[in-house]
């Protein structure tokens, strides 16, 4: 009896202990996780605008992040936007709800700061309140308006969906009329050297310059990739210079085109590309949608 | 005994799976083909009712708001089966919510049905129970639990006993580490609490196992006992729970994650063995005996299991 | 005669050859096989690993007196898990990019035997410093054993190591799929075992030549 109950003591303290080493690691790293997640996202969206190190963005670029959720009322569903707005004690945000044909239903101010919003948790208690009147509410999606000089840039759409292994998370770029600006694979657990090729320039650039219309109907070609196209692709990693006048008639020859598969990774390409297709889909429907509202109910926001 | 309540937990299986029914004129929705959806009806409908296509609605449940376009509508000739075809390629892992509103039969307004359409689910645990025996198998694809592996793979008769002794400790851990993440880490966010608690279930099982085989059957432990003590120092036995938790399954898919596991390795196990038993046989240079040889076999089986990748059974 | 203690230096060598864990004992090769496909990957899991090996040999020298025989192992697995649930939240903080390549791994590394066996063969039973040369010895044999498995896996498959290419051209894509892993691993093995197999022969023709 003696033994048992020193060994459980014994065993206590040990974990007791781990517990204490763990729990304070824990504290420590998870404010700079959080914090390079952040950096992280923010390196994505300027590097598909085109600025980086190199080529800081200027300061009259503005980003507003607009966060979509699915609003329960009883057996009804509603889609709501949180739009950020600017106001004289700061910046704040309004809930627009709309019915799922569009029409809209009503508008709730919400006291929370671009920089709060960035956290889901801080949202969710700040909709906790402000949505009373309504059974409940699930987080969808989010999505960022680029400004610069009053006019709107580009829209940039993080996005997830299933890809060969588990999920794939990428960031889209669309210019103002929704062609595609650029791709960027954020995060992807597929075969390094097979599915894991679509991080290379000569799959993700395929994307850029591709309009609305094209990817409505994007699909998959197993064919192989022309090796002018290559060489367009890779121009950047490759620092390959190609005279101008070639440039243009590469990109015009090829901009119509479905996407080349990777060689052993059609699975891989045929995910991303359904993908992205679905993305742009849906966001062109939404953004439309919340347009629209925006302008009848001649709601202000920052953004034009 | 156990066969029968197999298939007893088949047919529940089998009927709670699959579609709801929330109308009862509607006996059956699935998806058919790649891009349509059948409908069968408990009695015939309306011909002028069912060529309107203004009458349906389909979306993805997820995207309550964005309808897709619906190509053509055709009704069978005894009007009780009707078959929805859409535009585009349908995302059939996803599941869907298709609305029929105001259904007309014989004449009859029979109000507004809303199903949803997914495939059945006891294809989707079936599959989870494939991909983690064949086309994720634990030891040819995604490389665990590999010391053990060789070191038990020898003979037959330890292959198989270890095989099974690990099945059965590897459904015993998951299910209770399933539990307490649901139930204690999830809840209180604990999260990172993960590796110590998995581990140390792991290591409970191993002893609850062993006390319960020494109890019930000596002779079962006489043969399988040494096995239980390998079983913690296998990868794949953390890896499981650790999957499971990730992915955020539910009681049947962890079940089925794990049993699948299990599966899997007494297969490869057992495949082993019986190459490495001729092995011993076979005149295999000095450098390569043993080990090296038998790695590059498990390669050559690690090549053979890729040609399962990709595939999908339902 | 009482078995002469090793030296420190001789304690750390022993770990990253004679008894590398990898190609010698055979043990945690789950990793070797899996993660073997970047340079980068080896070396960091290498880092993951040694870290773990390192602490868990001191802590447990440190504390081997308090242990109650009847409970070692779940003692080494409770110091085991502490330690990699640190360099697991650490590496994701500081390193997600390469955090996430590795994928399940860093967490497993709780269930290598390697650390296991070293904590009860070693570490148990001897100081701290000892400890100490013992677990980076083994922790260094290992690192050690991934990043060659790596280099040739990267340098065949990619044409590339770290990342830079080196051969501007995919010898043998082959080499980056998990079976490459296996082939890789039997390969290298058997080098070791040739080299042993030379070694002892010569080392015999010594000590016959010593009698003659």
């Amino acid at each position: 009896m003696d033994e048992i109950l020193k060994i459980t003591f014994r065993l206590t303290i040990s974990c007791l202990l781990a517990a204490f080493v763990m729990g304070g690691v824990f504290v420590l790293t998870d404010k700079a996780k959080k914090h390079n997640e952040h950096m992280e996202f923010q390196q994505t969206m300027l590097g598909l605008l085109g600025y980086g190190k190199e080529n800081p963005p200027p300061e009259d670029l503005k980003l507003y992040t607009i966060y979509r959720y699915i609003i329960f009322k009883d057996r009804k569903k509603y889609m709501g936007y949180m739009v950020p707005k600017e106001g004289k004690e700061g910046s704040f945000h309004q809930m627009i709800i709309m019915d799922l044909k569009g029409r809209y239903i009503d508008s709730v101010k919400l006291d929370i700061r671009q920089e709060e919003a960035l956290e889901r948790e801080n949202r969710e208690k700040v909709l906790n309140a402000a949505l009373k009147d309504f059974s409940g509410f699930n987080y969808a999606d989010m999505f960022i308006i680029a400004e610069q000089g009053g006019k709107r840039v580009a829209y940039l759409l993080p996005g997830r969906f299933p890809g060969f292994k588990t999920f794939i998370k990428v960031m889209l770029a669309l210019d103002p009329k929704f062609t595609i600006l650029g791709l960027e694979i954020m995060e992807h657990e597929e075969d390094p050297g097979l599915g894991g090729e679509i991080e290379q320039d000569y799959f993700k650039n395929q994307f850029k310059d591709k309009s609305l219309e094209k990817v409505r109907r994007l699909r998959v070609i197993k064919k192989p990739l022309p090796e002018d196209y290559k060489l367009y692709l890779e121009m950047k990693r490759l620092a390959k210079g190609i005279p101008q006048d070639q440039i243009q008639k590469i990109r015009e020859r090829y901009r119509d085109d479905d996407i080349y598969a990777i060689t052993g990774a059609t699975i891989s390409s045929r995910s991303v590309t359904n993908g992205v297709k679905k993305m742009v889909r849906n966001f062109v429907y939404r953004m439309g949608m919340l347009d629209r509202i925006i302008e009848q109910q001649e709601i202000e926001v920052p953004f034009s | 005994m156990e066969k029968r309540l197999f298939l007893i937990l088949l047919l529940i299986l089998s009927i709670t799976g699959g579609c709801k029914k929330e109308h009862p004129f509607i006996k059956k929705v699935a998806f058919k083909g790649e891009s349509a959806i059948e409908v069968h009806f408990a009695g015939p409908v309306d011909l002028k009712w069912a060529k309107d296509k203004g009458n349906f609605e389909l979306y993805e449940k997820p995207d309550p708001d964005i309808l897709i376009p619906i190509k053509d509508v055709e009704l069978s000739e005894n009007r009780l089966i009707l078959m929805i075809q859409a535009y585009d390629e349908l995302n059939r892992n996803q599941e869907h919510i298709f609305t029929l509103k105001n259904i007309v039969s014989d004449g009859r307004d029979l109000g507004t049905a809303i199903v949803s359409v997914k495939k059945l689910y006891f294809g989707i645990v079936f599959n989870i129970l494939i991909a983690a025996m064949l086309i994720q198998n634990f030891v040819f694809t995604k490389y665990l639990g590999l010391c053990v592996f060789f070191g038990t793979s020898r003979r037959k008769s330890t292959a198989i006993g270890m095989g099974i002794t690990f099945t059965i400790v590897i459904v015993f851990a998951s299910m209770m580490s399933w539990f307490l993440y649901q139930f204690v880490l999830k809840p209180f966010n604990l999260r990172f609490l993960q590796i110590i608690v998995f581990i140390g279930l792991v290591s409970l099982s191993v002893q609850a196992v062993d006390t319960i085989l020494r109890k019930i059957n000596p002779a079962l432990f006489k043969a399988f006992g040494v096995y239980l003590v390998l079983v913690i120092a296998n990868c794949i036995i953390l890896a499981v729970p650790l999957i499971l938790a990730d992915n955020e399954y539910n009681a049947i898919e962890s079940f089925m994650l794990a049993f699948g596991a299990g599966l899997g390795f007494l297969i490869a196990l057992f495949l082993m063995s019986s190459v490495r038993e001729r092995l011993e046989l076979a005149n295999v240079p000095p450098t390569y005996r043993g080990l090296p040889i038998a790695f590059v076999v498990a390669g050559l089986f690690a090549l053979a299991f890729m040609g399962f990748s990709g595939m999908s059974l339902f | 005669m009482p078995r002469r203690r090793k030296s420190n230096k001789e304690l750390f060598l022993n770990g990253i050859f004679n008894e590398n864990p990898i190609f010698r004992l055979a043990l945690s090769m789950c990793p070797a096989v899996g993660i073997s496909t970047t340079l980068m990957n080896g070396f960091l899991l290498g880092i993951a690993v040694l870290f773990v090996q390192v602490f868990s040999s001191c802590t447990i020298s440190l504390i081997k007196d308090y242990i109650h025989p009847r409970i070692r192992i779940p003692t080494y697995t409770l110091t085991i898990a502490t330690w990699v649930t640190v360099i697991d939240m650490v590496l994701a903080a500081y390193m997600p990019a390469a955090y996430k390549q590795m994928g399940i791994f860093v967490k497993l590394i709780v269930a290598f035997a390697i650390i296991t066996m070293r904590l009860e063969m070693f570490a148990c039973k001897n100081d701290f410093v000892p400890s100490f040369w013992d677990g980076l010895g083994m922790g260094l044999g290992f690192m050690f054993g991934m990043m060659s498995l790596g280099f040739v896996r990267e340098l065949l498959g990619m044409g590339k190591l770290f990342g830079h290419d080196i051969l501007g051209f995919r010898p043998l894509l082959f080499f980056v799929l998990p079976a490459a892993g296996f082939f890789c691993v039997g390969i290298i093995m058997a080098v070791f075992n040739y080299v042993e197999i030379v070694y002892k022969r010569i080392r015999e023709r010594r000590w016959k030549r010593g009698y003659s």
